[in-house]
């Protein structure tokens, strides 16, 4: 699914942000992606929906060579991934319906595809009943779990998750968690950036930390590793 | 593109257009300011064209003969002038002909001829029409070398002053139309750029689940187009107004003056503003979303 090979990424400025980085992620996997902040963790995910374009190496995310791309492919590329952000990025005038359909409208799929497809995933979120609701009337963990549902509603083969429970307490982080396990179960390869401890050290999934732009350890079932 | 994607993007103009609701207004307004400025030089030039045309088209020469220039030097005369490079038409003018059309001209005053009692002061004389106008100096210079010939006379001092003002007529008021042409983009492009900007987050959300540029660009392309049509309905039909009041006016005082009639004048130039003001809008706002789609 997502294969690096001696991936480096220096920005304009000169800073490396991450350097030789070597990963394979198969379809499937769950991993959490840890270090401290400015380790290179964001840099790496960037990546991987080609907001950010590695500066030397090879990285292709399903089956799509990310370095040698045209922009005009970018589109593609990002259909076949869902993103989630630690901020939700709704939009604030759309209902939650609305802001769902959206990912789907932009991406010109048919009508009657939009409404099964909707209504599906507001139901692995839990939020059949708050459709009509706007963002500003949601708690956050409600917001996120709108921004999981826009992540999922095309079906991607990978769901890309930058801090999504780092605005979040934690019994609501687990509700996002419980959420992403079941996307998981469904076979959809999960990368999630994290600084959540708990949550880590609880799912013992593969764990891949991050220390100064360098892979420092890559763990089948790992737990955070750091101590705060 | 499927009738749902159709029906999102009009939905989406409509709201934009709605949202800003006073910009658009303002903007639309010196959209509709721009193009009528740019409007008025438009028919300006081309009723300048138009005058320009039909006094070249008068232009002529007058060959006036010796006195004692005989009938059948005359003929072959005429035949050398019609060999003349760029010589349309040559018209043998006698001075019998010459003294009716005198009459005629003067109309009720002519018993002022009376007094010439029966003699005839005026030449035997050719009318040289020439291709272009401005062979008609050195034609009429080459001409006057023949011999018989007087004196070869066209309009001269009027004819190059007339050349002179309208050339820097063009000139100017071509100046003048890009440079409205570029105050209307510039309008459009502004307008789209706040509105671009205030939904920047919109479009950055969109990008991230995959819509291509020419789906994020098309409701904004389209508003521009939107705005840069109302703007140009605005000013087509305040052009239309101001054209009928002056021929109108025009024609009561200078009959004789050759304004180009309304119709299908008013219809051509309407198209033009409206065409040029939709283009313009297109242009604008695909400038101005440019910078927001690197994302």
């Amino acid at each position: 699914m997502i294969h690096m090979n001696d991936v480096m990424k220096v920005y304009d400025n000169g800073a490396i942000a991450l350097n030789h980085i070597n990963v394979d992620i198969k379809k499937g996997e769950f991993v959490f992606l840890v270090g401290p902040s400015g380790a290179g963790k964001s840099t790496f995910i960037k990546m991987l929906f080609r907001e950010v374009l590695p500066s030397s190496g090879i990285l292709t995310v399903n089956g799509r060579d990310i370095i040698h791309m045209s922009n005009r492919d970018v589109p593609f590329l990002r259909r076949s991934l869902g993103v989630i952000f630690q901020d939700y990025r709704l939009l604030p005038d759309k209902t939650v319906y609305e802001n769902i359909a959206f990912a789907m409208q932009v991406i010109e799929a048919p009508r009657r595809m939009m409404q099964r497809n909707v209504n599906n995933v507001l139901d692995i979120v839990g939020l059949r009943d708050k459709y009509k609701c706007f963002p500003n009337q949601l708690s956050g963990g409600e917001q996120q779990r709108v921004a999981i549902a826009r992540a999922i509603v095309n079906n991607p083969a990978i769901v890309i998750a930058d801090e999504p429970t780092g605005n979040l307490d934690p019994e609501t982080s687990w509700g996002i968690m419980d959420i992403f396990k079941s996307i998981n179960a469904s076979g959809t390869t999960i990368v999630m950036a994290t600084h959540d401890k708990t949550i880590v050290d609880a799912m013992q999934k593969r764990v891949i930390a991050i220390e100064n732009g360098e892979i420092v350890r890559d763990e089948a079932r790992g737990g955070y590793g750091y101590e705060h | 593109m499927n009738i749902n994607t159709v029906e999102y993007f009009v939905r989406e103009v409509m709201h934009s257009l709605k949202r800003n609701n006073w910009m658009s207004v303002a903007s639309i307004g010196t959209v509709a300011v721009s193009l009528f400025i740019f409007g008025m030089f438009l028919m300006l030039v081309m009723n300048m064209n138009k005058m320009v045309d039909t006094m070249e088209s008068q232009v002529q020469i007058k060959v006036y003969l010796e006195d004692d220039f005989s009938r059948e030097d005359a003929k072959d005369l005429e035949k050398e002038l019609k060999q003349m490079q760029g010589v349309e038409k040559v018209t043998f003018v006698t001075k019998e002909e010459a003294m009716e059309k005198f009459k005629e001209r003067l109309g009720d005053q002519k018993t002022l001829l009376d007094a010439l009692d029966e003699t005839n002061p005026l030449p035997d004389s050719f009318e040289v029409m020439v291709l272009q106008p401005e062979m008609v100096k050195t034609a009429a210079e080459n001409i006057e070398k023949f011999e018989g010939v007087d004196s070869a006379k066209y309009g001269q001092d009027v004819m190059e002053h007339l050349f002179d003002i309208t050339r820097l007529i063009r000139i100017f008021g071509f100046a003048l139309m890009m440079v409205l042409a570029l105050a209307t983009l510039f309008i459009i492009s502004n307008t789209i750029r706040l509105t671009v900007f205030a939904r920047r987050k919109e479009i950055a959300i969109m990008k991230y689940v995959g819509a291509t540029d020419w789906f994020i660009r098309w409701p904004f392309v389209l508003e521009g187009i939107v705005m840069g049509f109302l703007g140009s309905i605005i000013a087509s039909v305040v052009l239309r107004l101001t054209y009928s009041g002056i021929t109108a006016k025009i024609y009561d005082t200078l009959a004789f003056f050759p304004l180009i009639p309304e119709e299908p004048f008013l219809t051509y130039v309407t198209l033009i503003v409206v065409i040029g003001g939709m283009i313009m809008g297109a242009i604008g706002s695909t400038v101005s979303i440019k910078r927001f789609l690197k994302v």
